[in-house]
C-alpha cells in the first residue's frame, strides 16, 4: 500500500542559521494513527509546520497520494485534507462552539451567514465522530478538553482527511485523555487518518499504530507500536540510557514553611483559592496537583509575594511573609521558578548574564556603590553557564535566542546558584527537552538534599509523581486530598481528586498533610 | 431653567441634536469598525479635519455630492496609508494615528492657505456648497401629529439620514454575514482566523480603509453642513469624543449611536446655553461634551468592572 502522506528527505534551516530539519522522512498510512516523537527541539514543530503549509521546506518534497505538493499557507493545505489542532488553540473566545467551528468557510444563503444550516452542520459532525459538545456556548466558558474537540471538529469540518495533534494531552486530565483517545479510534475506524505528536511516551505506546522517532533534526527511526517498550523508544529519542526515575528524599528536616488558612482573592474580588492548609519541611518535595486554575499557582504566586493574601498566613522558618516585599522574602531564602519562563521568569532582550543576577542587585559582590561590576558579573555567569551546562555561545548572548530548555536551565542556575530554604517550582519543565529535563529534576533535587523546602506545581503528573515525597490535590480553590508518595499511587488516582470525582476521608488527608 | 427646559424639549433643539450628532455618530462607528479589527484608529480626529478641508475645497469646484465623495475617498486613504504603515512596516497603530493627528492639524492650515492665496484661519474666501436637507414638509398634511412631525424630521442633512442607514448596515454585516464574523474574530484573537486561513491583515487593512471613509462622511458633513466652510482645527475634539462614544457604546453599533447620540445632545446643549445663561463665561459651558465624555468614561469603567465582579462571583 502506498503512504497517504510523505515526507521526503525534507530539510529547513530558519534565518538564524538553526538547522530545524535536516534529511527527515514520515511516511503515514491512510487510516493508522501515527505518532512522531522527540525531544522538544528536536524538529517535530516544525516538521509539522511543513505539512500544515506554515513553512515551507528548503530542500526535499512532500507527496500527497503520490504525488508532489507544495503548500504555500495553511490555507492550501486546510484545501487538501490537512487539518491541524495546536497546543495553544486557534479559537476566539467569545464566540460559540459552531461560529469558531465554521469561521473562514461559514454557509450562506446570499451575502447572510447561514446560522441554523452552521448549527446543524457542527450537530452532524458531533454526532458522526462521537465528539460531544454543544454547539451554542460560548468557547471561552468551556474547560479545555471540550475546547480541543472543538478545535478537533473544527479541521473536521473542513474535511479534513489527515489530521495533526500537536501534542494533544499536554494539557488534559488523565479521564480527558481518555477519551480523547476514544474519539481518535472513532476518527481513524471511520477513515481518517491522525498524525499524533508527543513526548509522553506510553500515551503515545497506547494510542498509535506506528511511530516515527526524530532527534536533533532527523528522523532516526520508524517502529510499529506493538514491538517497542517505553524504555526502547525513550533510548531512541535521546540516543543514550536515560533514568526516569528520581531518588526519594532521604531525611527529612525541620518545619520550614506552614500555610495556615491562607485564602487568595482575584483583582475581581472572585475567590481564587480558600482554607489552605499545609506544611513543608526541609528536605522534602511537596507536589501540588490540579487541573491548572484551581489554586496550585495562585498559592505559589501568594507565597512568592506576587500577590496579596487575603486571610490567613503563611510562615517562613516561623516568620509570617504577610508584609514583606518579594525581595525581603528572597533575602529570608526563598527561590521561585516561575510557571512562564518568557513572561516572569526572565527578560528576554537581556543577556545571560545580566538575567543571572537580576535577583541580586543588592548583593556587593556584584553592585558596588550603586554600579554594576560588570567583571564579577561576567566570571558569575561563566561559573553558572559551566555548572548548569547552559548550551549558550557566552555570557552576554540575550536570553530570547536560547532555546526553551536552554532558558529554563538559566531560571533553575538563578534561582538555585545559592541553596535556597524555600523553593517554589511551577511548571519547571514545561516545553523542555528529554535531556534538560533530568538535569533540571537532578537540580531540584539537590537543592532538597541541600535541605530546601520545595512546593512545586506541574501539569505533568508524571513529573509530580517522579520528584514529590507527599501531594496535595487541589479543585477549586481548595485541598482536596493529600498523599504520601508511593509507588501504589497513581495518575488515575490523583484524577479523580482533580476532577472533583472523589473525596478523601479527612483522617487520611490530615495524616498525609502532617 | 425654564427657558432651559423650553428650549430642549423643542423641535429645534431636536433638529439641532441631529445636527451636532452627525460627524460623530459617523466618527464613532469609523472607530468601531477599526477597534473591532483590533487596530483602533485614533487618527479619527485627523482624518475628519483632513476630509472636511477635503470636502470644502471640492465643493467649491464641483457639487455637493462628488464633494462628499471626495471626503469620503480621502478618508479612504488615510485609512490605506495607515495600514500601510501598520501592517506592512510594522509601527504602532497608535503612533501612526499620532502622526496622522499631527499631519491634520498642520497640513490642513497649509492646504487652506495654498488653496485660499493665503488665508490661514478660514475658507471664507472659498464659495463652499453645502450638502442639502431632506425636504418632508408634505408630512404637513397628517392631521393633528403633520406638523410637529414635519418640524422634526424635515431639514436633517441628506447624510444624518445615510449615518441612521450606515448604523442598521453595519449591525447587519457584523451580526448577518460570515465577514462580521471575520472582522471580530481578527479583532479578538487573530490566531483563530489565521488558523482558518483568512487573511488576518486583510480584514484589518479594509477595516481601516472603511474606518476612514466612514469617518471622512463625518467631516463632509461638518464642513457642508454643520458649519458651511472650514475654519482651522475645526473638528475641535471630535474625532476623540468618538473614541470614548466607541467605549461607551459598548462596541456595538447601536450603543455606538447611543453614545453618539448621548454627546451630540451635550454638544448641541453647549451651543443653546450661551443665549440663555449671558452670565456663565461661554468657554466654560463649551467645555461642557469634553467633560461629559469624560465622566461618561469613567462611569462606563466603573460599571464594566462591577459587572465582572458579579459575573465571577455568581458562576458556582
Amino acid at each position: 500500500m502506498a503512504p497517504l502522506l510523505q515526507a521526503v528527505s525534507v530539510g529547513k534551516t530558519y534565518p538564524g542559521g538553526t538547522v530545524a530539519n535536516d534529511g527527515v522522512n514520515l511516511s503515514v498510512m491512510a487510516g493508522e494513527v501515527h505518532a512522531v516523537v522527540g525531544e522538544n527541539g528536536a524538529g517535530k514543530s516544525t516538521l509539522m509546520k511543513i505539512l500544515f503549509g506554515m513553512e515551507q521546506p528548503d530542500r526535499g518534497e512532500l507527496l500527497l497520494d503520490g504525488k508532489p505538493v507544495r503548500f504555500a499557507n495553511p490555507r492550501e493545505a486546510i484545501d487538501s485534507g490537512i487539518g491541524m489542532v495546536f497546543q495553544h488553540f486557534s479559537l476566539v473566545p467569545s464566540f460559540s462552539v459552531y461560529e469558531n467551528i465554521v469561521l473562514g468557510s461559514e454557509p450562506k444563503a446570499g451575502i447572510k451567514f447561514d446560522r441554523a444550516k452552521a448549527i446543524a452542520a457542527v450537530r452532524e459532525l458531533s454526532e458522526r465522530f462521537r465528539l460531544n459538545v454543544d454547539p451554542l456556548p460560548p468557547v471561552g466558558q468551556l474547560p479545555v478538553g471540550q475546547q480541543q474537540r472543538v478545535e478537533i471538529l473544527k479541521a473536521l469540518y473542513r474535511d479534513a482527511r489527515i489530521l495533526i495533534l500537536d501534542e494533544p494531552t499536554a494539557v488534559l486530565a488523565p479521564q480527558e485523555v481518555a477519551e480523547l483517545f476514544v474519539a481518535v479510534r472513532s476518527l481513524v475506524e471511520q477513515g481518517r487518518t491522525v498524525i499524533f505528536i508527543a513526548h509522553k511516551l506510553p500515551e503515545v505506546l497506547e494510542i498509535s499504530d506506528r511511530i516515527t522517532v526524530m532527534r536533533a533534526g532527523r528522523t532516526v527511526g520508524e517502529v510499529m507500536a506493538k514491538d517497542v517498550t517505553e524504555q526502547s523508544l525513550a533510548t531512541l529519542m535521546v540516543g543514550r540510557e536515560v533514568a526516569l526515575r528520581v531518588d526519594r528524599a532521604k531525611r527529612e528536616g525541620e518545619l520550614v514553611c506552614e500555610v495556615k488558612a491562607l485564602k487568595i482573592v482575584g483583582e475581581n474580588g472572585a475567590t481564587l483559592a480558600q482554607d489552605l492548609n499545609l506544611k513543608v519541611h526541609g528536605g522534602e518535595i511537596l507536589g501540588l496537583v490540579g487541573v491548572e486554575g484551581n489554586g496550585q499557582a495562585e498559592l505559589l504566586e501568594a507565597v512568592a509575594g506576587l500577590r496579596p493574601i487575603a486571610d490567613g498566613v503563611a510562615y517562613l522558618n516561623a516568620e509570617s511573609l504577610g508584609r514583606m516585599s518579594v525581595l525581603q522574602r528572597r533575602a529570608k531564602g526563598l527561590a521561585s521558578i516561575p510557571e512562564d519562563r518568557i513572561a516572569q521568569g526572565l527578560a528576554t532582550g537581556a543577556s545571560v548574564a545580566e538575567n543571572l543576577v537580576a535577583t541580586k542587585l543588592a548583593d556587593p559582590r556584584f553592585v558596588r556603590h550603586g554600579l554594576l561590576d560588570l567583571k564579577a558579573i561576567k566570571a558569575h555567569a561563566e561559573k553558572l553557564i559551566e555548572q548548569f551546562s547552559i548550551r549558550v555561545g557566552g555570557p552576554k548572548f540575550a536570553v530570547g535566542t536560547l532555546s526553551g530548555g536552554n532558558m529554563q536551565k538559566v531560571v533553575v542556575a538563578r534561582e538555585l546558584a545559592e541553596q535556597p530554604k524555600l523553593l517554589l517550582v511551577n511548571q519547571p519543565t514545561r516545553g523542555v527537552d528529554l535531556g534538560a529535563t533530568q538535569f533540571i529534576w537532578r537540580s531540584i533535587t539537590d537543592a532538597r538534599d541541600g535541605g530546601a523546602a520545595v512546593l512545586l506545581s506541574s501539569a505533568d503528573l508524571s513529573e509530580l509523581l517522579a520528584l514529590s515525597d507527599r501531594l496535595v490535590v487541589f479543585y477549586r480553590g481548595r485541598i482536596v486530598a493529600a498523599f504520601i508518595n508511593s509507588e501504589e499511587l497513581s495518575a488515575e488516582t490523583l484524577g479523580t481528586y482533580m476532577l472533583g470525582l472523589a473525596q478523601q476521608e479527612p483522617e487520611t488527608m490530615r495524616a498525609a498533610l502532617r | 431653567m425654564i427657558e432651559l427646559l423650553l428650549t430642549v424639549f423643542s423641535a429645534t433643539f431636536f433638529v439641532t441634536v441631529i445636527r451636532t450628532t452627525t460627524p460623530l455618530l459617523f466618527a464613532t462607528l469609523g472607530g468601531l469598525i477599526s477597534d473591532l479589527s483590533g487596530a483602533l484608529n485614533v487618527a479619527l480626529e485627523g482624518i475628519m479635519l483632513i476630509a472636511a478641508l477635503t470636502a470644502v475645497i471640492v465643493s467649491a469646484y464641483a457639487p455637493w455630492y462628488v464633494a462628499v465623495l471626495a471626503a469620503m475617498a480621502a478618508g479612504a486613504l488615510l485609512g490605506s496609508l495607515m495600514a500601510f504603515f501598520h501592517l506592512r512596516l510594522k509601527a504602532d497603530i497608535i503612533l501612526v494615528g499620532f502622526a496622522v493627528n499631527i499631519l491634520a492639524s498642520g497640513g490642513t492650515v497649509f492646504a487652506l492657505s495654498m488653496a485660499t492665496g493665503g488665508d490661514k484661519g478660514t475658507s471664507i474666501n472659498l464659495v463652499s456648497k453645502a450638502v442639502p436637507g431632506v425636504d418632508l414638509s408634505f408630512l404637513k398634511a397628517i392631521p393633528a401629529i403633520g406638523p410637529t412631525l414635519s418640524q422634526l424630521l424635515s431639514g436633517h442633512s441628506i447624510l444624518s439620514w445615510l449615518g441612521a442607514l450606515t448604523v442598521f448596515l453595519i449591525w447587519y454585516f457584523l451580526y448577518r454575514t460570515p465577514y462580521g464574523l471575520w472582522l471580530c474574530g481578527v479583532g479578538e484573537y487573530p490566531a483563530a482566523p489565521e488558523a482558518a486561513g483568512i487573511a488576518v491583515g486583510k480584514v484589518r487593512a479594509w477595516s481601516l480603509i472603511a474606518s476612514g471613509a466612514l469617518v471622512g462622511i463625518g467631516g463632509a458633513q461638518l464642513a457642508m453642513f454643520n458649519y458651511i466652510g472650514f475654519t482651522r482645527d475645526m473638528t475641535a475634539g471630535r474625532g476623540f469624543i468618538a473614541l470614548g462614544a466607541v467605549l461607551l457604546g459598548a462596541r456595538h453599533p447601536v450603543g455606538a449611536m447611543l453614545a453618539a447620540l448621548l454627546f451630540g445632545v451635550f454638544e448641541a446643549l453647549s451651543i443653546v446655553m450661551p443665549n440663555l445663561f449671558n452670565w456663565i463665561p461661554s468657554e466654560m459651558i463649551q467645555t461642557i461634551p469634553f467633560v461629559v465624555t469624560i465622566l461618561a468614561l469613567v462611569l462606563f469603567s466603573y460599571r464594566a468592572q462591577r459587572a465582572r465582579q458579579l459575573k465571577t462571583l455568581s458562576k458556582p
